[in-house]
């Protein structure tokens, strides 16, 4: 029975650890007061928001396919190399299902992108980069990810996108 | 008191020492010993018999039975309720494991709920502010990912430049390679252009 109860009790805390994602769990395990972070949230409503107000429609579409866009940050460059460092060791020890699809490493900056590939609508997506400043960002993307749409965006995004006026969107 | 009764007496308590008296004897000394008027050479031995004779007459006090039946009871109820508990033991102990599970499950729902408060509420509520993160996000991945197809094709150009005979390499193919395979490998070769992405492909320089 005591061993019944310690599986259900390790099983209850991995589910609710892993339901938690990454973001979530780096910042739990390695945030600290001493070196802060910037953490920015965008859930699906707010993704829908902004379908609905942008006017370049690949943009649109890809922003009406995701679920969620999540941000971590640092602008301090020791701390970013800590922490880039740690995010890279967690998604290494601890989302295994998570593949690695890019790593660049060049002298003045380095970026790793893991996908886990789930059911055709849901696919979730790490990237840790450290920039050229030393800045660390982390970004965490879920939802349907077409890479090929997203490869072809940066030209898009160079310039601030163009918003409508905001209009209640019809379903 | 004659000197032949005293020589009985003599042998019945020589008898008696002996452990060798029977119950007449023996009370025959009890009653001998009650006399008041013992001779002084028997008297020793009165206090002895007198003794016996009071240990003897002991008996029970009054409502002794019925205090004995009302413990004997008392103790048989216990025992019954002990049976209870016995029967339903098995029962209770599965009743506080679930107990304690559901309350751990409970405990850890609440507990990993209240920790990610902080990380789940949605920052903006403005999505003309929200969009300059979101951008910001794609335009990373976006970057990354044109980046490792720029390092894939630099590649391919790479072994373009190496001028390999690939009809010579068709030849040498051993058996273990089947002849699909490589012309699957040629086709890659032939047909990757700018907009095909490479899962896992990797840059690496001036590390």
């Amino acid at each position: 029975m005591r061993k019944t109860i310690l599986i259900l009790t390790i099983l209850l805390t991995s589910a609710s650890l892993s339901a938690n994602g990454f973001v979530t769990q780096f910042i739990n395990k390695y945030g600290a007061e001493d070196r802060p972070l910037t953490n920015v949230n965008i859930g699906k409503t707010m993704l829908d928001k902004m379908a609905a107000n942008t006017v370049d429609e690949e943009l649109k579409n890809a922003f009406r396919e995701l679920k969620s866009i999540r941000i971590v940050s640092s602008e301090n460059a020791k701390d970013s190399r800590y922490y880039f460092e740690k995010a890279n060791e967690l998604v290494k020890e601890e989302f295994s299902d998570y593949e690695e699809m890019v790593s660049v490493n060049e002298r003045s900056s380095r970026v790793s992108v893991w996908m886990k590939r789930g059911d055709k609508n849901v696919q979730e997506l790490i990237l840790i980069s450290l920039d050229e400043e030393s800045h660390l960002s982390i970004i965490t993307v879920s939802g349907k990810i077409d890479l090929e749409t997203i490869a072809k965006l940066s030209g898009t995004l160079k310039n601030e996108p163009t918003l409508t006026e905001e209009k209640p969107e019809n379903k | 008191m004659t000197a032949k009764d005293d020589k009985h007496i003599g042998i019945l308590l020589q008898k008696y020492w002996d452990c060798d008296t029977t119950l007449a004897e023996e009370q025959e000394l009890r009653d001998f010993f009650s006399h008041s008027d013992l001779p002084a050479a028997w008297q020793p031995y009165a206090p002895l018999f007198a003794y016996t004779r009071e240990e003897q007459s002991l008996s029970l006090s009054e409502g002794f039975d019925e205090r004995l039946r009302a413990a004997m009871e008392k103790e048989t109820t216990r025992e019954e309720n002990y049976i209870t508990i016995r029967i339903f033991a098995p029962l209770l102990r599965v009743a506080a494991s679930l107990l304690l599970i559901v309350g751990l499950g409970i405990s850890i729902f609440f507990i990993s709920r209240q920790n990610n408060n902080p990380w789940f509420v949605e920052t903006y509520g403005d999505p003309k502010i929200a969009i300059k993160d979101a951008t910001y996000a794609l335009e990373k991945l976006s970057l990354a990912l044109q980046t490792t197809e720029e390092a894939s094709l630099q590649t391919i150009r790479v072994i373009d430049d190496l001028n390999i005979d690939w009809s010579a390499l068709d030849s040498i193919v051993t058996e273990e390679i089947t002849a699909d395979s490589l012309e699957a490998v040629t086709q890659d070769r032939d047909t990757l252009n700018i907009g095909t992405f490479i899962p896992g492909g990797k840059k690496e320089k001036n590390i």
